[in-house]
């Protein structure tokens, strides 16, 4: 889309989550980012670029304790945010560690992927993913206990995003409690 | 183009993939065993040519020459090798006169090779002119330099000289001109490059050249004294200049002519060691080639960037120890322009660019820098014939001044905050200290810094802590949180703490802070919710602020809210006060009040009730004004908020630039006596309004549109007129602030006028009052280019009656 190659990697391409998404839920629906809408992935064309003109940016990893105004400090340094979807636990309606910011142009969400992917947000290094656009049902977390799929089985203590993973969480929760690395995460 | 050399093998890995796979785990499995194919070899040598400081540059060089030679049938190998040599040039700067060595060896054996790269680069050139791409202009120019000594007759001369001719007429033609400065600087940046590729050949032309230049050169620019990045001291009437990069260029390169062209920071990687007889002849006798000629059309182009005159700056001047080339070494230029090229051209891949800046003593001769990570103190220890060039500080020093380009720099201002992030993560041990001594001075010179510099600077420190767990030697400032507020250094602080807190929260910050630090963040702070000022029955109107709360929280129907408005102004107006200010005050403050719990309440809150704000906005300037004056105090102990929200309210229309203007610029700082002008937020506040206006008249006149287009024409002049109207009531406010003449002002000093405090909001005001009068330039300059653009495609199009095209040449450059 930009001529030749380039002679070093570009930085906002979508993740190979993207790209492999499609082919591979042919064969497993299941696996799909959170908020991921069944609705409008029916009909996909593989010739159209989804992403050529997205405005939308997925964030992960976030803490579940950070606000819309600290994401919207940070966003805003590459161009106005449309809108600001957070993540939320499909049960608590509590934020679960993701959200959907949107621009108003293609080439602010580009720079976001730029500049603000893998920088740090309230002490944590975030993810940022070109995505097609928010549709509703999209900010639930799909996980079985209601936030993300990564937070049911992760083995490792962060304290950002609830400690363990929920699903193996009460056999091993007092155990883990009283040693966790501190400078992870924080307490309010 | 196949991947032979990626990673992964291309096979579906049937395990899932998880978080952190790609940091923990290697799922690669053993290597495979292949030698990949020569085309595939040679990309990958040539792309990461020089990286490894412990290769020496004439094996390497040599080695990838032989691989492309020597698999010179392969037809894929023939075919991308100059096209990789290209864009090598355009993208990777520093590895310039390294491709250029290569391609030198190879035409040992394989001229061909050069007629090849020779033709396409001619029309490469030519159309990067055609279209005032002229960073790429010098780029090619450069590897074209480096390539001299194969070159026939005068090589690179005539071009330049070409080039030279078409500046001299620009500048003739118009005392304002932008491009001729832009081409000599070309054309001294690129001479450099051949001096070295060829010694002692073609010193006579260089001084022709040269003192050709000069008239040019040193001409002081007019747009110069607006991008200063210190504000000039108020009684001098000619308060000294920082020296433009194109004059300082001249002079450097005059030195470097008077010492026989040493160019000692200049790799020369076509050199090769003595023992190689062979090599050495073979180079001197290889083939020499006509370069073509470029065609230079005759209306040169400014290109889709704006050029404005550079300044040289730095953050590491005056100190003890030359940690930075100093100003009358052409290495300050000569490394400054590679260093400036490659951070602003791989603005796609901020990772790669930190490695560059930190790997920058591969890419320049050995010897013109001490060791990485020696410590600024060790420099002095350092011996006499000895560099004492920090690379760290190089590094630093060109992110900086991009970052501190006026008046603005070419990628987004997060880009530089992002490349000096990485550069810390790469190399922490020999960043983190240049950083610090950075900061440093710009600390102790913010008080003479550009505001807007300035503000740049407050927002980039807060976000760096931000990524480095807030922690900075506040000790060392700690005796100024006792000077005034309005006192620069008092003013940084506080706004670079309010920044923090917005990335963060406020009892972690107030953490990370040294005790009398601590007293500047309120308890408010650390309030989840703001509090609700009718709660308190002391309020005026308490009763019917927890009323219409209450209702807007259960959504109910607008008449309900209508008696209540009614009330309180029926109230008002026997109490004599406004019953408009009265009624809007107790509405907004109830909106934040139901929407308080996160933006999108507040906006959702908004967008509910937006009729009625819109209502009481239109209503009176009083009332207008009192929507911001209820934000910022219901957010005041957080005013990114108020900010947000500010904005927002522009966006609906229901607050007008001028209502914000005036609020800050009148009421807020009268009502302070000025000393609103030192809060960051209040800068902010007025800055983001008046980019948002101007941002707005831009789209509308590079908007392609058909010229008899009446409504169009139309809606331009009336946005063009009022943003003159908002810069022209920008003046009016703050130059009576500059002046001291403000009423408030003459009230408050009773005839004399020379307080410690007022000095200080006079200097404010001045400072404010420079951001506001470069922005209302530029805005006018570019209306001027933009006009000119439309008159070019009006004719365009008339001519040739084909108006499908025209527009398709519209597009391309939207």
């Amino acid at each position: 889309m930009r001529g030749p190659r380039a002679t070093v990697e570009r930085l906002d391409q979508p993740s190979a989550y993207f790209n492999n998404r499609n082919k591979r839920r042919r064969f497993d629906n299941k696996d799909q980012r959170d908020g991921d809408d069944d609705t409008n992935m029916q009909n996909d064309q593989p010739e159209e670029d989804p992403l050529k003109d997205a405005a939308t940016i997925y964030v992960g990893n976030l803490s579940f304790y950070t606000t819309e105004e600290q994401v919207y400090e940070l966003f805003s340094k590459c161009g106005e945010i449309k809108r600001l979807v957070m993540g939320l636990d499909r049960f608590t309606k509590t934020p679960c560690g993701f959200c959907f910011v949107e621009y108003y142009t293609h080439q602010d969400a580009l720079d976001c992927m730029k500049y603000i992917g893998g920088t740090k947000l309230d002490e944590r290094v975030i993810r940022t993913d070109l995505d097609p656009g928010f549709t509703e049902g999209r900010q639930y977390g799909r996980g079985k206990s209601g936030g993300q799929v990564r937070d049911e089985y992760r083995e490792d203590y962060d304290e950002g995003r609830g400690g363990l993973g929920r699903a193996i969480q009460p056999s091993r929760r007092d155990r883990e409690a009283n040693n966790y690395d501190d400078d992870h995460g924080r307490l309010r | 183009m196949a991947d032979y050399d990626r990673r992964g093998g291309g096979s579906h890995n049937p395990k899932k993939r998880r978080f952190r796979d790609d940091d923990e785990h290697d799922r690669r499995g053993p290597r495979r065993r292949f030698d990949a194919p020569p085309h595939v070899r040679v990309r990958k040598q040539l792309i990461a040519i020089a990286e490894n400081p412990m290769r020496p540059w004439h094996e390497e060089v040599q080695s990838i020459a032989t691989l492309f030679t020597d698999n010179w049938e392969d037809e894929l190998l023939r075919g991308n090798f100059v096209d990789l040599v290209l864009q090598l040039a355009v993208e990777q700067p520093l590895k310039t006169p390294f491709v250029a060595a290569v391609v030198l060896l190879a035409n040992t054996t394989r001229p061909e090779v050069v007629d090849l790269l020779l033709a396409k680069i001619v029309a490469l050139v030519e159309e990067k002119i055609g279209s005032g791409e002229w960073r790429d202009v010098k780029l090619y120019l450069k590897l074209l330099g480096c390539l001299q000594n194969c070159l026939d007759g005068e090589g690179v001369f005539p071009v330049l000289e070409e080039l030279f001719a078409r500046a001299v007429d620009l500048q003739t033609a118009s005392s304002e001109d932008t491009i001729g400065t832009e081409i000599v600087k070309i054309i001294l940046l690129t001479l450099p490059y051949v001096m070295a590729a060829a010694p002692g050949q073609w010193v006579q032309k260089a001084a022709d050249l040269m003192e050709k230049t000069e008239i040019i050169a040193s001409e002081p620019q007019t747009l110069q004294a607006l991008i200063e990045p210190y504000q000039p001291e108020g009684e001098e009437p000619n308060p000294p200049q920082s020296q433009s990069l194109i004059g300082l260029l001249q002079s450097q390169l005059q030195n470097e002519a008077n010492n026989g062209w040493a160019l000692s920071c200049l790799p020369r990687p076509w050199d090769l060691p003595i023992e190689e007889v062979e090599q050495r002849s073979k180079l001197d006798d290889a083939t020499k080639h006509a370069l073509p000629t470029i065609t230079i059309p005759e209306a040169v182009v400014a290109g889709p960037r704006p050029l404005f005159p550079e300044i040289y700056f730095s953050v590491y001047a005056n100190q003890e120890v030359e940690s930075v080339p100093p100003l009358n070494n052409v290495a300050a230029s000569l490394i400054r322009d590679a260093l400036v090229d490659t951070i602003n051209v791989l603005h796609f891949n901020r990772n790669i660019t930190a490695r560059h800046l930190i790997d920058l003593d591969c890419y320049f001769s050995p010897r013109t820098f001490a060791a990485r990570a020696t410590p600024f103190d060790k420099l002095r220890e350092i011996g006499p014939n000895k560099s004492t060039w920090k690379p760290e500080d190089v590094a630093v020093d060109a992110v900086f001044s991009q970052l501190f380009q006026l008046p603005t720099p070419e990628q987004k201002l997060v880009y530089y905050h992002s490349v000096l992030t990485e550069s810390c993560k790469l190399a922490p041990a020999a960043i983190a200290p240049s950083l610090g001594r950075a900061i440093r001075y710009l600390y102790r010179n913010t008080p003479r810094l550009d505001l807007e510099l300035s503000s740049r600077f407050m927002d980039w420190f807060a976000h760096h802590l931000s990524n480095f767990g807030f922690t900075w030697k506040w000790t060392e400032w700690v005796d100024d949180v006792f000077l005034p507020d309005a006192h620069p250094h008092k003013a940084f602080i506080a706004g670079s703490l309010d920044k923090e807190i917005r990335l963060s929260f406020a009892q972690r910050i107030k953490n990370t802070l040294p005790e009398p630090y601590k007293a500047l963040i309120s308890p408010e702070k650390e309030k989840d919710m703001p509090d609700f000022k009718f709660a308190n029955d002391d309020t005026p109107f308490a009763a019917e602020g927890r009323e219409i709360a209450g209702l807007l929280k259960r959504k109910a129907e607008d008449e309900e809210i209508d008696a209540i408005i009614q009330r309180i102004q029926s109230q008002a107006i026997d109490r004599e006060i406004d019953a408009l200010v009265a009624s809007t005050d107790v509405f907004v403050t109830c909106v934040l009040r139901v929407g308080s719990k996160s933006l999108s309440h507040v906006l959702a809150a908004i967008e509910r009730t937006k009729d009625r704000l819109a209502d009481a906005g239109a209503a009176s300037d009083a009332a207008r004004a009192q929507i911001i004056t209820a934000t910022m105090a219901y957010w005041s102990a957080h005013p990114g908020v108020a900010l947000s929200i500010i904005e927002k309210l522009l966006n609906y229309s229901i607050l007008t630039p001028e209502t914000v203007i005036t609020w800050a610029l009148v009421s807020r700082a009268g009502n302070t006596r000025g000393e609103a002008l030192s809060i960051a937020h209040i800068y902010e506040m007025v800055f983001n309004t008046v980019i948002k206006v101007t941002g707005r008249v831009r789209q509308l006149v590079v908007k392609p549109s058909s010229p008899d287009d009446a409504d169009e024409t139309e809606t331009r002049d009336r946005e063009i007129k009022s943003m003159r109207n908002l810069f022209a009531a920008i003046e009016d406010a703050l130059a009576s602030w500059a002046t001291g003449s403000k009423d408030e002002m003459i009230e408050a000093s009773e005839g004399e006028g020379n307080s410690e405090g007022e000095k200080l909001v006079r200097q404010w005001g001045a400072r404010w009052l420079r951001v506001f009068r470069r922005r209302a330039a530029i805005e006018e300059a570019f209306l001027v280019e933009a006009e000119k653009e439309r008159a070019r495609k009006a004719a365009e199009v008339k001519q040739n009656g084909d108006a499908p095209q025209a527009m398709d040449a519209e597009a391309e450059i939207q």
